[in-house]
């Protein structure tokens, strides 16, 4: 592994030596140790500043409740990841130390490098309650070889949602188990990550989920769904998963995200690329999903500066973020560094563009309710149980509730 | 003093001992948290409220909204069908395997013992395992169906609201059975064996000999089986969270999953509450028949 040290991070280094001569633990929650935190993390405890982190993997699903309860309960660790839409419940109520202060002291954090998508996720009532991990967005793969295959060129993908159904409708092809279309209706976080893009590029957004051409996105869905386009257990698959089927070549064309990209070039076995998100018609407008974590400290922790230390640490090795993690950078100014292979270089391009255009789920202290019932609308309209502009008129009633 | 401690040695003062102990275990671990329960079914208690002891209070609102919501019909229903389904199922299976293995033929007591590594498996693991068994495009119960030419296209158990419930119920089944034979097979084997003889000798055939006196004979172990299996299926929680998580669009959700979805995926622990407190009184009537079943076991 390359390891990178600027000179910034040195000097912090060695002035922190002295400060923690005593040996101070943190403890770190998140939902991955590979992920750069628990990487990062580990390489801040081999460093001689007296400072070690324990990490704690929380599986994804778990990690809102289990931090909650914890905070609940007073055993909440000191430090955490936490998925950017679930990062406004927590520093609106004070569960999270405001390090405003703390920023505009630093040397090491510019805050005002952070991307605005990211920075408000981490932002309540103008005090910052965190920095940014990475970000992400989701653009549509497509296996180029299928594409030929099928008599589509694989030099020009689907730019509009017209073409991306006719191109899902000739890459289909039941026979020899290969969907046209993968991707996530889960009702999770990720169905609502996933479909508000959608619904965005529509004219709508989450507290005006009814408007005038979202009915038109779900029928999109329900139309891949009821055509067979896409695997009946997309309702009740992750990202992930649908992604393995795409890699396994189950699926011609899939929409996911940059962490993608480092297994897709191990397993699948052919030629693939990234394309924008189709839009709704030709110069419609563009939307995507923003994602990814935050880093926080909480407001309890008996180590505030040794966290903050960390979190001076994790920005200071911001450039590693794309090319060991295929994770976009949420600061301004970071290059994409080249990998070394193509596929990813190609869609870094892509992914970067498509990051242009994405928005932020919130920042709600309620996001989890919100989301809920986006979630409710699209799953009744895709097993049948409501028609589109029903569903979406249902929700926008009850998020109104919960917005106003 | 003298002869309190001498009573405490051996006499009532060491029996009340006995019963004050248990009486304040139950009352500090099982008493409390169902108090608290009860009382905050009647207040909202949201995440950061619910560290604190005392929450505003929010009369019957809270259960005025679970039985006007949309789902709470469908949610009875399903928990009515996944209740009386798994039981009678499993209850079903494991008797006519505690039958077959009280033949005693050989390696029979090691072949039941072995049926109950399936009940030693953690929830999340038999769920996990059955997810990819019920998978729709390439799941193995799909291929052993196909092949078998009962079914001509796969069936998406998990994704489709009109099977969701019965991919839980297949997989909590398979989970439950192996518990119920080895209750069955317990009671099974504490039926004197002359009794049998005797009606033989008087010409009584096997479904007779079963009619008349297996099931007699047997009745308060399958109270206390069925009776232990409903309670069972109502705690049952993560086979839903790793096969369906309620879904899709709520069609498998479960009164004990939707409690743990309003608690713990939108904060409010209130309604979560209200749908306990029905649960236990569910429970309260069920234990009821399983204490008595029990009370007329130890009396025979």
């Amino acid at each position: 592994m390359k390891r990178i040290i600027g000179p910034s991070v040195l000097a912090l280094t060695l002035s922190m030596s002295g400060a923690w001569a005593q040996g101070v633990t943190l403890t770190l929650w998140t939902e991955s140790a590979t992920a750069p935190e628990g990487v990062f993390a580990q390489e801040f405890s081999e460093m001689d500043n007296g400072i070690t982190i324990d990490v704690r993997e929380i599986r994804f699903d778990d990690l809102v409740t289990d931090t909650l309860r914890a905070v609940a309960t007073g055993t909440n660790p000191d430090l955490i990841a936490i998925d950017n839409p679930d990062h406004a419940a927590f520093a609106s109520r004070g569960a999270f130390l405001d390090i405003t202060d703390r920023v505009a002291a630093s040397d090491v954090i510019e805050i005002d490098r952070v991307f605005p998508g990211p920075r408000s996720s981490l932002t309540w009532e103008d005090r910052i309650y965190g920095i940014p991990r990475a970000s992400n967005t989701i653009a549509l793969y497509y296996n180029k070889d299928l594409f030929r295959a099928a008599g589509l060129d694989p030099d020009s993908p689907p730019q509009t949602w017209d073409q991306l159904l006719e191109a899902a409708r000739m890459l289909n092809d039941p026979a020899n188990d290969v969907y046209g279309l993968a991707f996530s209706a889960r009702a999770s976080e990720e169905g609502t990550f996933q479909f508000l893009p959608w619904a965005q590029m529509a004219g709508g957004s989450f507290d005006s989920i009814n408007a005038e051409g979202v009915a038109d996105a779900l029928s999109l869905w329900k139309t891949f769904l009821d055509e067979g386009l896409a695997s009946p257990d997309t309702l009740t698959r992750g990202q992930w998963d649908s992604t393995g089927t795409f890699n396994g070549g189950n699926a011609a064309m899939v929409i996911s995200g940059p962490w993608e990209l480092g297994r897709m070039a191990s397993d699948a076995q052919f030629d693939w690329g990234v394309t924008l998100l189709p839009v709704k018609e030709e110069g419609g407008e563009r939307a995507s999903a923003l994602g990814d974590f935050n880093l926080a400290v909480f407001a309890n922790t008996e180590n505030p500066e040794a966290a903050f230390a960390f979190l001076e640490y994790f920005w200071s090795q911001a450039d590693r973020i794309w090319p060991e993690f295929t994770r976009m950078p949420a600061i301004e100014g970071v290059a994409l560094a080249p990998t070394g292979d193509a596929r990813i270089d190609a869609a870094a391009e892509v992914f970067a563009e498509q990051l242009a255009y994405a928005r932020n789920r919130g920042p709600h202290p309620e996001w989890p309710r919100i989301s809920q019932n986006i979630q409710d609308a699209f799953q009744s309209v895709l097993t049948g149980q409501a028609e589109p502009q029903e569903a979406l008129d249902r929700a926008a009633e009850e998020i109104a509730e919960i917005v106003n | 003093m003298q002869r309190v401690l001498q009573s405490m040695r051996d006499g009532v003062g060491f029996d009340a001992l006995l019963v004050i102990l248990t009486l304040s275990y139950l009352l500090i671990f099982a008493g409390l948290p169902l108090i608290y329960n009860v009382i905050i079914s009647f207040q909202n208690v949201d995440v950061f409220s619910l560290g604190t002891l005392l929450h505003p209070s929010a009369g019957i609102e809270n259960y005025e909204d679970i039985f006007d919501d949309r789902q709470a019909g469908m949610v009875l229903w399903n928990t009515v069908i996944f209740t009386l389904g798994s039981v009678a199922l499993q209850f079903t299976l494991g008797f006519a395997l505690a039958l077959f293995f009280h033949q005693n033929f050989m390696g029979a007591t090691w072949i039941r013992g072995l049926f109950l590594a399936a009940w030693v498996m953690p929830g999340l693991v038999v769920g996990v395992l059955w997810n990819w068994l019920l998978s729709g495009d390439f799941g193995v119960v799909n291929y052993a169906l196909e092949n078998l030419g009962l079914i001509d296209a796969p069936i998406f158990w998990r994704s489709d609201p009109d099977t969701s419930l019965y991919a839980v119920l297949i997989a909590n089944v398979w989970y439950g059975t192996p518990f119920n034979m080895i209750l069955l097979a317990v009671g099974l084997s504490q039926i004197p064996e002359d009794l049998y003889e005797a009606a033989e000798l008087d010409g009584a055939n096997a479904f007779q000999r079963f009619w008349t006196i297996t099931l007699p004979m047997m009745r308060a172990t399958i109270g206390a089986v069925i009776a232990l299996g409903i309670i069972f299926t109502l705690q049952q929680f993560d086979l839903f969270a790793a096969i369906t998580q309620g879904g899709p669009a709520g069609s498998s959700t479960v009164a004990q999953y939707w409690s743990w979805q309003l608690s713990f995926r939108e904060f409010d622990f209130g309604r979560g509450a209200v749908i306990s407190v029905l649960m236990i009184l569910v429970v309260l009537v069920v234990s009821l028949i399983y204490v008595r079943s029990t009370k007329a076991e130890t009396q025979l």
